[in-house]
C-alpha cells in the first residue's frame, strides 16, 4: 500500500516537471523570484537590526536563522504542498471549474491525491538558498552545536511542516463552503508573519499566533531547537499541536467532500 | 461479464438552494437569515441494466439526467431510495468500484495540458492500478480503433476539439471499466466526428460487453447507439423502452409528404393538419389509424409527382414531450 | 492624447458600472486589500516593539529619532495612503494589449486611459471599504498619539495627490511593454521588490541605512508610497521637502515622457501587426 502510494507520487512528480519545463521561461523567473525573495528577506532583516542591537532576545544571527527556517518551509510548501492545494481551492481551481468530479471518481484517497498531485521542482532552489541562509546564521552565531540539538531541530521542523500542511488543508477544504473566495489567500498573508520570532508581536498577537494560527509555532520553535534556547515542554507541545490541527484540518476537509457530495448539481 | 449491472430503486435528489430574490432590502435580510427553496431534481426513479447494454438518457436541461448519472457514479449522494451497480452503493466509494466505472463528461477534461497524452494515460494507469502489460496491450488497441498514433506525443494544448475527446476516451477506457458513463460525450463535435464517436462506442460495446450509460442532447446519438432509452423529465421516469416504442407511445400519427406536380393544394379534406406547404411540398400530419385512407385519398384526387408516409422524427416527439409533458 | 473628446457622460456611466461590478465581488478584493496590508502590518509591530525595547515595551526608547507612537502612526498611515496610491493597471492594461482587447477600447469614443481610470476611482472605494475600519480598530487598539501639524496636512494632499499620478502613469509604461513583450514577470517582480525594500515598507525611509537611503531618494519608489507619510508626519525639514517634490515632480515628469512615447510607438506596431 505506501509502496503504492509512493509510486504514486514519483509520477506525479515526473509529470509536474514535465509540465514545467513545457515553458524555459520559467526556469529563469523562477530563479530570479528566488533570488529576489532571498534578497529582500535578508536585506529587511538586516535594516531592522541596523538600528537595534537586540530586540526581545532575538539578535541578528539568530533572526537570520529564524529566516532560514521560514525560507525552507516556504520552500517545501512550495515544492508539493501549495501547488497541489492551490490546484483544488485556488484561482481557477477544480472546484470552481468543476473538474473535482474527475478526482472524485478516482480510487485513490481524495485528501492524498490533493496533497500530493503537484509538484514544483523549482522550489528545491528555495530550500537550498534557505539552507544557506540558516546555515551562515549558525555560523555566526558560533557555539556548539549538539546532536541533540539537531535532532530537536529535526522533530520541531518536522512538526511544524505538519502545523503548515494542516493549515493549508483546512483553509483549502473551506472552499467546499464557499467555492468562489480564495481561502488560500488568507493562509498566504497570515503565513507571513511566521518571518520573524513569535516573541516580536505584542502578547495578545502572540497568543493568537501560538494556539490558534500557530505560524509562531512554525519557525520560532525549530529556531529556538537551533540556537538551544528550547525547553523539552516547549518540543513535546509543538509536537501534540501538530497531531491536533492535523486531526483537525483532516476533519474540516472531509467534511467538506461529504458537503460537496451532498450540495453539487 | 454477465449478469445485472445496474439496480436502481426510488431514487431521489432534492437540493436546498438558497432564494436569492434581487433589490437591496431582500440582501440584507439574506445577512441574517436565509430562505431555502427546495428544487427536486430526480423523483424515485427506478430501473434496471443488464451488463452490456447501452441505454440513453434522454430529456430536457434540468430534468435530473446528469444526477442521476453522478448519483450512479458516486459523485453524488441521494436524498432517498437505493442503487446498486455491480453489486456496490456507488456513494461508499469503495476503490474497488471506482476501478470498475469510467465517467466521460463532455465539456471537461481530465487530460493534463502542457504534455502528450500518452504521459497522462501513464499516470492514470498508475492511479488505476493498471498492470504495465495490460495497460500497453489496452493502448495499443484503443489508439488504433480511435487512429491517433500521431497525436500520442504532441501537448494536449495543441489538439482540436475532437482529437481532445479522442484523448478523454482512451483515458476513461484504459483501465477496462465494466461500466461506462457518458455525460454528452458529442457536445461541440463536427458532424463526422460524433459520427465516428458512435461508431467507436458501438465497436468497442461489441468487443468488450462494455455496460454503458450516456445521456445527449443529439438525438442522433441516440438514435445510433441506444437500442434502449431512458427518457427522464421534471425528475421523473416517463418512459423506458426501446425508442421506436417512444415515437408509437408518445406520438400516436404519421406524416404524409407530398409532392404535386402542378402548385396547388386544394382538395386536401377537413381536419388534417398541414405542417409544412412549400413550393408544391406539403406535410400532412394525421392519426396512425387513417394514414392508409388519406394516402389513397390524396393518390386519387390530387396530381401527386411524390409521397411518402412517415413516422414523426424523434426529435420532434422529444420537443413535444419537453414542452407540453407526456399525457 | 489624440483629438477624441472625452465622453463625460459615459465616462462617468463607466465608473457606475465598474464599481457595481467590483462591489459584487468585495470578497476577492477584500482579500486583495488584506494580502497588501499584511506586510506593513508585521513591520508595524516588529518596529514598535524594536523601539519599545525592554521587557516592559513601555513608552521607551527612540530609533532614529521615531518613537514607538511615531513608528505605529507612521504605518497605518502608510496602510491608508498604500491603498489610495495603489494602481493596478499595469496588469489591467497589460492584459488588455496581450489578449488583444485593446482593439475593443481603441474604437470607443473614450481613450483607454479613462477606461484605467474607472477602475481606480471604482477600486478605491471598494479598497477603502476594507482598509479604514481594519486600521481604525488598530488605532484603538494600539492608541498612538498623532501630533500633526496644519501645514503638514497642507502639503500632503499635493504630495499624495503626485504619489498616485506618478504610480499611475508609471504602472502605466511599465504596462505599455506589453505591446512588444510577452511576458513582464521579471520586470514586475523585480519593481516589486525595490519598492519593497525602498518605497517605506520595510522601514521609514529616514531609517534605511545609508546606503540604501541614497538610492531610496534617488529612484521613483519612496515617492509612490512613503514620502507623503513622511510629509504628514512632519518627518522632513525643509530641504528634504524641497528636494523631495523636485524628485516626485521630476520621476512624474519622465514616467509621463516614457508612456507618451511607449504609446505612440506601441499603438502604431499594434495597428501595423492587426492586434
Amino acid at each position: 500500500m505506501l509502496m503504492r502510494h509512493l509510486r504514486l507520487i514519483k509520477r506525479f512528480a515526473a509529470v509536474s516537471i514535465q509540465n514545467e519545463l513545457a515553458y524555459s521561461a520559467n526556469a529563469w523567473i523562477s530563479l530570479l523570484h528566488s533570488v529576489l525573495n532571498l534578497g529582500t528577506g535578508v536585506l529587511g532583516v538586516m535594516v531592522l537590526f541596523s538600528q537595534v542591537e537586540t530586540i526581545h532576545g532575538w539578535d541578528l544571527p539568530s533572526t537570520l536563522a529564524l529566516l532560514g527556517v521560514y525560507l525552507i518551509l516556504s520552500a517545501l510548501r512550495g515544492l508539493f504542498i501549495g501547488p497541489s492545494l492551490e490546484s483544488l481551492a485556488g484561482m481557477d481551481g477544480e472546484v470552481w471549474t468543476g473538474q473535482f468530479d474527475f478526482t472524485l471518481l478516482r480510487p485513490v484517497d481524495v485528501q492524498f491525491l490533493a496533497s500530493f498531485r503537484h509538484w514544483r521542482p523549482f522550489a528545491l532552489l528555495d530550500l537550498l538558498l534557505g539552507l544557506g541562509v540558516l546555515g551562515m546564521a549558525m555560523a555566526q552565531l558560533g557555539g556548539t552545536m549538539t546532536a541533540a540539538c539537531l535532532l530537536a531541530f529535526a522533530v520541531t521542523l518536522g512538526a511544524g511542516l505538519m502545523i503548515l500542511y494542516a493549515l493549508l488543508l483546512a483553509f483549502a477544504g473551506l472552499v467546499f463552503w464557499s467555492p468562489g473566495f480564495l481561502f488560500t489567500w488568507v493562509f498566504d498573508g497570515l503565513f507571513q508573519m511566521a518571518r520573524y520570532p513569535a516573541s516580536l508581536y505584542p502578547g495578545w498577537l502572540r497568543l493568537v499566533l501560538t494556539w490558534i494560527i500557530p505560524v509562531g509555532v512554525m519557525t520560532t520553535v525549530p529556531a529556538q531547537a537551533l540556537t538551544g534556547d528550547l525547553s523539552p515542554g516547549v518540543l513535546v507541545g509543538s509536537v501534540a499541536l501538530a497531531a491536533a490541527f492535523l486531526a483537525g484540518a483532516s476533519a474540516i476537509f472531509r467534511g467538506g467532500l461529504r458537503r460537496y457530495a451532498s450540495a453539487s448539481s | 461479464m454477465n449478469g445485472t449491472h445496474i439496480v436502481v430503486r426510488d431514487l431521489s435528489k432534492t437540493y436546498r438552494v438558497p432564494e436569492r430574490e434581487p433589490g437591496l432590502a431582500a440582501s440584507l435580510k439574506g445577512l441574517v437569515r436565509r430562505d431555502y427553496r427546495d428544487v427536486e431534481a430526480v423523483r424515485g426513479v427506478s430501473f434496471t441494466v443488464e451488463a452490456g447494454e447501452i441505454v440513453g438518457f434522454i430529456g430536457p436541461n434540468g430534468a435530473g439526467k446528469t444526477s442521476t448519472l453522478k448519483m450512479l457514479s458516486g459523485l453524488l449522494y441521494p436524498t432517498a431510495g437505493e442503487s446498486r451497480v455491480l453489486g456496490h452503493v456507488p456513494w461508499e466509494r469503495r476503490p474497488g468500484y471506482l476501478r470498475r466505472i469510467s465517467m466521460i463528461l463532455g465539456n471537461k477534461s481530465q487530460m493534463v495540458w502542457d504534455i502528450p497524452p500518452l504521459d497522462t494515460f501513464h499516470v492514470l494507469g498508475e492511479i488505476y492500478g493498471v498492470d504495465p502489460a495490460d495497460l500497453q496491450r489496452t493502448l495499443d488497441e484503443l489508439v488504433e480503433l480511435l487512429e491517433m498514433q500521431e497525436l500520442l506525443t504532441k501537448p494536449v494544448r495543441n489538439f482540436s476539439l475532437g482529437e481532445r475527446m479522442k484523448c478523454e476516451l482512451v483515458a476513461g477506457l484504459l483501465h477496462r471499466p465494466d461500466v461506462l458513463f457518458l455525460d454528452e460525450p458529442t457536445l461541440g463535435l463536427d458532424v463526422s466526428m460524433q459520427g465516428r464517436l458512435r461508431r467507436f462506442l458501438a465497436e468497442y460495446n461489441q468487443r468488450n460487453d462494455v455496460t454503458v450509460i450516456l445521456t445527449s442532447h443529439y438525438m442522433a446519438d441516440v438514435l445510433a447507439l441506444c437500442p434502449r432509452v431512458i427518457l427522464i423529465h421534471h425528475g421523473q421516469l416517463l418512459y423506458d423502452g426501446d425508442l421506436g416504442g417512444l415515437a408509437e407511445r408518445l406520438a400516436p400519427f404519421k406524416l404524409i409528404r407530398v409532392t404535386l406536380r402542378n402548385g396547388s393544394p386544394d382538395g386536401i379534406p377537413e381536419g388534417v393538419d398541414v405542417i409544412e406547404r412549400e413550393n408544391g411540398r406539403l406535410t400532412l400530419r394525421v392519426g396512425r389509424a387513417e394514414a392508409p385512407a388519406l394516402t389513397a385519398h390524396l393518390l386519387d384526387t390530387l396530381p401527386v409527382a411524390d409521397l411518402a408516409v412517415e413516422d414523426p422524427p424523434i426529435e420532434a416527439v422529444i420537443d413535444q414531450i419537453y414542452q407540453e409533458g407526456v399525457a | 492624447m489624440s483629438g477624441r473628446d472625452l465622453n463625460l457622460r459615459g465616462g462617468w456611466a463607466l465608473v457606475r458600472r465598474t464599481w457595481f461590478s467590483w462591489m459584487q465581488h468585495r470578497g476577492f478584493f477584500f482579500l486583495l486589500a488584506f494580502s497588501w496590508m499584511m506586510p506593513m502590518l508585521i513591520y508595524l509591530f516588529v518596529w514598535s516593539q524594536a523601539a519599545g525595547g525592554g521587557a516592559g515595551g513601555g513608552a521607551g526608547g527612540t530609533i532614529g529619532g521615531l518613537t514607538r507612537s511615531d513608528l505605529v502612526t507612521y504605518y497605518l498611515v502608510l496602510i491608508l495612503v498604500n491603498q489610495l496610491a495603489f494602481c493596478t493597471n499595469n496588469w489591467t492594461v497589460g492584459d488588455g494589449i496581450r489578449y488583444g482587447r485593446m482593439n475593443f477600447l481603441l474604437l470607443r469614443p473614450m481613450s483607454p486611459v479613462y477606461d484605467a481610470l474607472a477602475s481606480e476611482v471604482a477600486g478605491k472605494v471598494v479598497f477603502m471599504t476594507f482598509a479604514l475600519p481594519v486600521t481604525g480598530v488598530l488605532a484603538l487598539i494600539l492608541r498612538p498619539e498623532l501630533n500633526v501639524a496644519w501645514r503638514d496636512v497642507g502639503l500632503f494632499v499635493p504630495a499624495l495627490a503626485l504619489a498616485w499620478m506618478l504610480r499611475f502613469v508609471w504602472g502605466y509604461w511599465l504596462a505599455l511593454l506589453a505591446f512588444w513583450a510577452t511576458r513582464a514577470d521579471a520586470l514586475l517582480s523585480l519593481q516589486e521588490s525595490l519598492i519593497f525594500l525602498l518605497a517605506g515598507q520595510v522601514a521609514p525611509p529616514t531609517l534605511l541605512p545609508a546606503p540604501m537611503q541614497a538610492l531610496a531618494t534617488v529612484l521613483p519608489f519612496r515617492y509612490m508610497l512613503g514620502f507623503p507619510v513622511e510629509v504628514l508626519l512632519g518627518q522632513l525639514d525643509g530641504a528634504q521637502l524641497r528636494a523631495g517634490f523636485a524628485f516626485q515632480t521630476g520621476w512624474l515628469a519622465v514616467a509621463a515622457a516614457l508612456f507618451v512615447a511607449l504609446w505612440w510607438a506601441g499603438t502604431r506596431r499594434y495597428t501595423a501587426v492587426g492586434g
